[in-house]
């Protein structure tokens, strides 16, 4: 198609318009380096001094090293799980043509229509009981459950692509399964793995309510987010660390962001059109 | 059967065990299970604490449909909530995409100005906007003297509505944005084309050859703003916790509070069975609605 006409007046007005849609954040970014003082006095006035001990205070206040440790753990273990447990599974129930094989597939992709919201009081039971509450490694594996459902049903759709031929080859070169399907099979399901991959750890990153419940929150938070909680939660905010607090909480998963950012739009695009 | 044969079977089926076992015991235990588990906890009165719960048969029903005011506000706002929300994310996304997707300078960044949020976790972006909400409006109440600024968006029990569909369709516009020029990509140039040669104007183009074309999108993204209305919990929980009073009180977020803060956790799955039960029907119903007007290229 041709440029259309006006292109240049379209250009300068989105321009202006997307800098109104971020202005908030740009805000944030502005007050996370005032005092108080200047915060109460003018929000939208450039700081005239920089301070950056905001920073250093809410990275002590938010125990930022030790909670960035933890929501990574929890990041790193659910998503690798997922990706494990879905990939298997997702082509093995892909290659079998059995009537078992179809009641295992509807068992394990249902849960897509069950809101989390739906049974999330008795997850908390469960969880108790297997005594994974009060420990990120329990939230990891609390994690596999939630997150298998939607990425199963897109390594299943994706293992179509994979020629058969390629299982037998494997077969015949007399390589256990195991080992032939992480040597042969998974390196051709990459497509879908960095999609999987970016879906889960930005959701889990990002997560609020599973760890709040997990981790029951109230005293000692252990995940960036819930530190972030518990840090506005208090009775008398102190906005300038709290902005300070907000920037440290959405600098990694913006990092993430600008170096996969093509991957990322593919990946949610594709888990959303295939869920 | 030979034994060769047999043989070979029982080891397809070790392999087919251990290769789906493990993700369908994930599922059991964390998801489905607990779903039933809500379902037969719905017909008990139960505290969470003792160990067994007392069969009450079909009164926490009886009392969230007849008798219990918060869930009738919090069923009224969230369906409320939902349809405004889903209509202007939708409108705006799709308008939004449709400029984007041309070929207009400096797209790319554009893109990403509007997606930002969309990666920004729900509870920190309920933070900044009661920042914003406070602080912020105060100075630009003051630098602009306009009355919009000064007015109580977190305080005011009718605006305050207003204030949480404001941030939940500003957070998640980026999202459907991109499924919508995901979309748009679809269109084959030469059915533009050849309308623009028939003199089609750009607006009966879009309605009569774009818009029926991505019907498949309009069908996701709808699908998607639905069910993440109908069940939205995060930013209402930083941004107001469901107040002042219960003006902005979710479904999700009144399970919450029934089970987690009045202990009442029977009741509680109940509430949330129903929830389940509305978000089904909304969303199938949705589906095959939308599916009919899909049309091929």
């Amino acid at each position: 198609m041709r440029r259309p006409r006006g292109a240049p007046a379209i250009s300068l007005l989105m321009a202006v318009l997307a800098l109104v849609y971020i202005y908030p954040l740009i805000l944030v970014a502005i007050n996370s380096l005032k005092t108080f003082a200047q915060i109460m006095e003018n929000v939208m006035a450039f700081p005239f001094q920089l301070r950056w001990e905001n920073f250093a205070n809410a990275f002590t206040l938010m125990r930022y090293p030790n909670l960035f440790l933890n929501t990574l753990v929890v990041t790193c273990m659910g998503t690798a799980g997922v990706v494990l447990l879905a990939s298997t599974a997702g082509f093995k129930l892909s290659r079998t043509r059995t009537r078992v094989s179809w009641f295992v597939f509807l068992l394990c992709v249902a849960p897509m229509m069950i809101p989390f919201h739906s049974f999330m009081i008795a997850l908390v039971k469960v969880a108790k009981t297997m005594h994974l509450t009060n420990s990120i490694w329990g939230l990891g594996v609390v994690y596999w459950g939630l997150g298998v459902p939607l990425s199963l049903f897109m390594y299943h759709g994706f293992a179509k692509t994979v020629p058969a031929e390629l299982d037998d080859c494997a077969a015949i070169d007399g390589a256990r399964p195991l080992r032939a399907f992480f040597q042969v099979i998974f390196p051709l399901l990459q497509p879908v793995t960095v999609s999987v991959i970016v879906i889960n750890a930005m959701w889990m990153w990002n997560d609020f309510l599973l760890p709040l419940l997990i981790l029951g929150g109230a005293k000692k938070s252990q995940t960036l987010q819930l530190a972030a909680y518990n840090f506005f939660g208090l009775y008398k905010i102190e906005w300038q660390n709290a902005m300070a607090g907000v920037l440290l909480t959405i600098t990694p998963a913006i990092v993430f962001y600008l170096i996969l950012q093509r991957h990322i739009i593919k990946g949610m695009v594709a888990g959303a059109v295939k869920g | 059967m030979t034994a060769g044969r047999r043989r070979a079977r029982v080891r397809r089926g070790i392999e087919f065990l251990w290769m789906t076992a493990p993700a369908v015991i994930a599922i059991l235990l964390f998801v489905e299970v607990p779903f039933l588990m809500s379902v037969m906890y719905s017909f008990t009165k139960w505290n969470g604490l003792d160990k067994a719960a007392k069969f009450i048969g079909l009164a926490n029903y009886k009392e969230l449909l007849a008798t219990d005011p918060a869930f009738g506000s919090a069923m009224i706002f969230t369906l409320v909530f939902t349809v405004l929300t889903v209509i202007t994310i939708n409108v705006i996304a799709l308008l939004l995409a449709v400029i984007l997707d041309m070929k207009i300078r400096g797209k790319n960044v554009l893109r990403a100005a509007f997606y930002v949020p969309n990666i920004i976790s729900l509870i920190v972006i309920g933070y900044v906007w009661r920042f914003i909400f406070s602080r912020g409006f105060d100075s630009l109440g003051s630098l602009t003297r306009m009355g919009i600024f000064q007015l109580s968006w977190l305080g005011d029990t009718h605006l305050v509505f207003f204030s949480v569909v404001l941030v939940s369709v500003w957070q998640s516009i980026g999202f459907y944005m991109v499924i919508y020029i995901a979309g748009l990509q679809t269109v084959p140039r030469e059915l533009l084309e050849a309308s623009v040669i028939d003199g089609t104007s750009p607006v009966g183009r879009f309605f009569r050859i774009t818009l029926p074309l991505i019907m498949p999108s309009v069908t996701v993204a709808v699908f998607y703003s639905l069910s993440n209305a109908l069940k939205t919990f995060d930013v209402i929980f930083s941004l107001t916790f469901g107040g002042p009073g219960t003006a902005t009180t979710s479904i999700a977020l009144d399970i919450y509070k029934t089970a987690f803060s009045d202990n009442r956790f029977g009741y509680g799955t109940a509430k949330s069975v129903v929830l389940f039960l509305l978000i089904l029907v909304v969303t199938v119903t949705q589906l095959n609605t939308f599916k009919r007007r899909e049309v091929q290229a």
